[in-house]
């Protein structure tokens, strides 16, 4: 007996997400842990007259190749994949594990060697969807795994899930088109600020984010999603953080971190765990220690932590620094291998003021947006 | 078995690209393969199916989208070396309530894909082997629990042997000697109960399959000339294809055509399968089962079709190695026990009696 959330998170995946028509040519990823999704993902888009297919990895494929693979064997790059996405209109990535720490003992740079042999596909795959020749949504099927990160039962697990996602709301197409329109707005009215203080527990930090274009994500390219995002003015950031939530990177914790920022650069970081990893990290390269991203995680369904960036950036109430890569289309300059999102949790003690005024206390902006303050509607 | 499969069947060699073809159930043993095909230097690419994908397209697709083929696994068969394939069914009766008229439409869609990597394999520029991971779907096919089916499958493959490889390379020396003698013929006759069959193989090419291309095997075969098969035939056991069964069919067969089939159950599909092209209704492999270790029925053609004693017809697409002409999307292997009252004659010579050939020759 199937569940039918998982029916309709398919749905919305195809319909909102991708607006997925007849004829195209739908590639799904996923680890076949992720049948539950998979299955009425293939069965919808046929439904719709797509033709569709999978590329399904089994859990513990990569790790032997790591383990075990020749430097050839992890630099080797499969020519047909990469003629595979030339050929695919639509993509989606069912991002769920068997084990979210199978990498967790690998050899690091057998890791980043594979990582980076996979980095020409990604490439390819990034210069297509900018081009508008590819859409793509990354999701979630729950699994055990993300589960256990979350201390939840499976089933606890999924009920939050399809909360977050909205799937049992009577019309969740319609749902994430009234969050869209919502976010929207709200990104047009922040795309009239100059300067935004953020002031929380251990937090005092004033962010310029001027002539930079803010973007509402709306279930397009995630599913879950619910955040306003941009990058900030790269100079433009100064003074103390605190991160209450852990951060996860490559399978790795890093708990309570605390930055310190002069004109855009971290100049102090520690942590109470994992302080010599977010510091290796800081080192990877010139603007790993730059801010690439501050954004607003919008999402009230998402009310607690759960080791999934997916679902955690976007958790109601927060805002979430990145260190590292900025987004070239909405005016950032920051350019870095890495993309470390932070999480700082304004539920209870935040407050942010736009050029100087009150406009968000205790994880609400304090007003519907104002759109008729924008400047000019950016889509 | 993954060491055989990859080291002796598929013979993977540094710098081969190997694709790994498996639904999700066969997961212990793929991850033996990966790595055993990465150790022999090679590239694998994981291939990996879900059951229930194939049921979305027959129940739900259109005649554009039954139609359609994937390029990406056009790419694969036109550029890998090496092909392994595994059956691992996690329900094998689960096409039982599709039209067959969609099934067959779809499996013709398919059918340049094998045509072209048949053609390729002939040519020696890609090697394939099929072979089985032991499941509970299959062991219940067998009527067998899950452990007793694994002993048979490890069985048949000669795997409980210290030697494996040197067992079947012995086998192979046997089946050898059995293609030579059969390619010294030029007409045979099957006689069993409510079968009276002859067929030319004059002018073909005998192969004895040893462990290459299925694991486990144990046959000789031949592509027969395709006007000549004459006669009636009714198959012991049920006729098990695309995740369907077929019981006590009996075909008559005019000047190389089937001209009537019946069937006690499964008729339809039957017809259905028979009627898909103009080759369908030919014979396109004749072969002897030698395989001793597989003693028993099993509903599953990779191991049925090799039962020491039996004989088999495929109606369609015959192998192009063999010489055989006919050419279809349909490969629908049948299989005869010849075990007791039965007698196979060789340009008119008794040449097997009761499942064995004679003469020292089994």
């Amino acid at each position: 007996m199937s569940d039918p959330r998982y029916d309709r998170l398919a749905e919305l995946v195809l319909d909102h997400s991708l607006g997925l028509q007849a004829g195209e040519l739908l590639r799904i990823d996923a680890e076949a842990v992720a049948a539950p999704l998979v299955l009425p993902l293939h069965r919808e888009a046929i439904k719709r007259g797509a033709h569709a297919y999978t590329a399904l990895n089994l859990s513990g494929l990569k790790e032997l190749l790591v383990a075990h693979g020749s430097d050839e064997q992890l630099d080797f790059v499969s020519p047909i994949e990469l003629r595979e996405l030339d050929a695919i209109d639509a993509s989606i990535f069912v991002w769920s594990e068997s084990n979210t720490r199978s990498f967790s003992r690998a050899d690091t740079e057998r890791r980043q060697r594979q990582l980076a042999a996979q980095r020409q596909a990604a490439m390819r795959r990034r210069d297509r969807i900018a081009s508008g020749e590819l859409r793509w949504c990354g999701t979630l099927s729950p699994t055990n795994a993300h589960a256990q990160d979350a201390e939840m039962s499976l089933d606890e697990y999924e009920d939050f899930v399809f909360r977050a996602c909205h799937v049992l709301d009577e019309d969740p197409v319609a749902h994430w088109a009234g969050v869209g329109e919502q976010l929207q707005a709200r990104a047009d009215e922040l795309g009239a600020v100059r300067e935004l203080r953020i002031v929380g527990e251990d937090t005092d930090l004033t962010v310029v984010v001027e002539a930079r274009t803010w973007r509402a994500a709306y279930g397009r390219k995630n599913l879950p999603d619910g955040e306003v995002y941009t990058s900030p003015v790269e100079s433009g950031v100064n003074g103390t953080i605190r991160f209450g939530f852990p951060a996860v990177f490559s399978g790795r914790e890093i708990d309570d971190a605390r930055l310190r920022l002069e004109n855009g650069r971290v100049v102090a970081a520690e942590a109470a765990h994992g302080e010599e990893y977010l510091r290796s990290l800081l080192e990877l390269d010139e603007g790993a220690r730059g801010v690439g991203e501050i954004a607003f995680g919008l999402n009230y369904e998402i009310d607690r932590f759960t080791r999934n960036i997916l679902f955690d950036e976007k958790i109601g109430g927060t805002l979430h620094l990145a260190l590292g890569m900025g987004f070239e289309d909405l005016g950032g300059q920051n350019r870095s291998a890495l993309h470390l999102d932070l999480i700082c949790d304004l539920r209870r003690e935040g407050e942010v003021y736009a050029d100087g005024e009150l406009v968000w206390r205790d994880g609400h902006f304090l007003q519907d947006p104002q759109p008729a303050r924008s400047v000019e509607r950016v889509r | 078995m993954a060491d055989v499969l990859v080291g002796y069947c598929a013979a993977v060699r540094e710098g081969d690209l190997v694709t790994l073809e498996s639904p999700t159930h066969a997961a212990p043993i793929l991850r033996e393969l990966y790595r055993k095909v990465l150790e022999a230097g090679a590239q694998p690419l994981p291939r990996i199916s879900l059951e229930g994908l194939s049921e979305n397209l027959l129940r739900y697709g259109n005649d554009e989208q039954l139609a359609w083929v994937n390029p990406a696994r056009a790419d694969d068969i036109e550029t890998v070396d090496v092909r392994i394939v595994l059956e691992a069914p996690g329900n094998t009766r689960r096409l039982s309530n599709i039209d067959p008229a969609r099934q067959a439409r779809q499996h013709r869609s398919a059918e340049h894909l094998r045509a072209r990597y048949l053609e390729r394999a002939a040519a020696g520029e890609l090697r394939w082997v099929l072979s089985a991971f032991p499941t509970e779907a299959a062991a219940q096919d067998a009527a067998m629990s899950l452990a007793e089916y694994e002993d048979f499958v490890f069985g048949a493959a000669f795997l409980d042997d210290p030697d494996p490889v040197a067992r079947w390379h012995e086998f192979g020396e046997r089946v050898d000697r059995l293609a030579t003698f059969l390619g010294t013929k030029r007409e045979l006759r099957v006689v069993a109960e409510d079968t009276d069959l002859r067929l030319v193989t004059e002018g073909r090419t005998w192969i004895g399959s040893k462990g290459q291309e299925n694991f486990p095997d144990g046959e000789v075969f031949t592509g027969p000339v395709e006007t000549s098969v004459e006669g009636e035939i009714r198959f012991t056991y049920p006729g098990v294809f695309i995740a369907r069964e077929v019981d006590d069919i009996r075909l008559r067969f005019e000047a190389g055509e089937v001209v009537e089939a019946t069937a006690a159950r499964g008729q339809e599909f039957l017809r259905e399968m028979i009627a898909m092209d103009e080759g369908a209704r030919r014979v396109g492999e004749f072969a002897f089962g030698l395989n001793e270790a597989v003693p028993f029925f099993t509903r599953n053609t990779l191991f049925d079709e090799k039962i020491g004693g039996t004989v088999h017809l495929a109606l369609g697409t015959a192998y192009p190695e063999t010489g055989g002409l006919n050419r279809s999307a349909l490969h629908w292997d049948l299989v005869c026990d010849l075990r007791s009252g039965s007698e196979v004659y060789a340009d008119g010579e008794l040449v097997y009696r009761d499942g064995k050939f004679l003469n020292g020759l089994g």
